[in-house]
């Protein structure tokens, strides 16, 4: 059991990243900790692309100008990461938009207000 | 050995910040608590070997998103209370512990982090032209790019890096339209 948490802590950390992004995006009442929830789970996930590129004893993926190169980290998971951070910083910024949009529609940020105030509507 | 002890270390730091992000009630402090969980993660992708995800990740997980939570909450409100931790959900935490639990019983049949066994570098541990080594061993004679990172990004892969570009300006249009309270009727 502990060399099994050994070997794969990533694998376990991201397993529980994601309990824990998942958790705020369902009990948090707040949207911007709900938002932070999103963002917790997707590093959880880039955690996870990182972790299966990784390669011990091996070496950036920076290739030497001649001769063989040595075992290096895979750089395609690295490439897909880089692209999934930046995409989700443009989902957080349209959230946070909504949320601010939302907050002067409704002046509230909480979910069961928000809930409340569209009921009475 | 010093190096497994320190991902060890920063592991169970992301966790504790994970945790804390989740568990405080005031938001600010959720967002200073999320910053030091990004910058956690940006040292632990370079124990991982992977420095252009470290350095991005700092520089947006830590720095971007942090600006842009901290200017919402500047605009919005930041509720005043007296707590200083949430109340723990109990039902939210029964399914949410479940689904950890069905992915936690995945561990065994993963590969150890950092084995040459993986999938990514061939079957049953027979290294085999995977796109991985090609990319390792064509990147220099086929880019000039000594960084086979950047060299995907922008070469081999550079229309993606554009739909990637056309992702973000839509997303910027989004924003704008939000916030300028346009009326579609």
């Amino acid at each position: 059991m502990i060399e099994l948490l050994a070997s794969r802590y990533a694998y376990a950390l991201m397993f529980v990243l994601m309990g824990v992004g998942m958790y705020m995006m369902i009990a948090n009442q707040n949207l911007v900790k709900k938002l932070i929830g999103v963002n917790l789970f997707q590093t959880a996930i880039f955690l996870f692309f990182v972790a299966v590129a990784y390669v011990e004893g091996g070496s950036a993926p920076i290739v030497p100008t001649e001769g063989a190169p040595g075992a290096m980290a895979s750089p395609l998971p690295h490439v897909i990461v880089l692209t999934a951070i930046v995409v989700g910083i443009a989902l957080t910024a349209v959230g946070l938009a909504l949320i601010v949009r939302i907050h002067s529609e409704y002046g509230t940020l909480r979910e069961d207000t928000l809930r409340e105030v569209r009921a009475d509507e | 050995m010093i190096e497994t002890a320190v991902a060890y270390t920063l592991a169970i730091f992301i966790l504790l910040a994970a945790v804390a992000t989740a568990l405080f009630r005031d938001v600010l402090s959720a967002i200073v608590v999320f910053g030091a969980y990004s910058l956690g993660m940006a040292i632990l992708y370079t124990f991982l070997l992977a420095p252009d995800v470290a350095m991005t990740e700092a520089a947006i997980g830590a720095g971007v998103t942090t600006i842009l939570l901290l200017l919402t909450i500047a605009r919005t409100t930041r509720p005043s209370t007296d707590r200083l931790f949430e109340r723990i959900n109990v039902p939210a935490v029964i399914v949410v512990g479940a689904f950890v639990l069905v992915l936690g019983t995945l561990l065994p049949d993963m590969y150890a982090v950092g084995t040459e066994s993986a999938p990514i570098w061939g079957e049953q541990g027979v290294l085999t032209e995977t796109p991985s080594l090609y990319y390792i061993e064509n990147t220099f004679s086929d880019t000039g790019a000594q960084n086979a990172v950047s060299a995907v990004l922008a070469s081999y892969r550079g229309f993606d890096t554009f739909g990637e570009a056309v992702v973000v300006f839509a997303a910027a249009i989004a924003v704008l339209l939000v916030l300028k309270r346009e009326v579609f009727t």
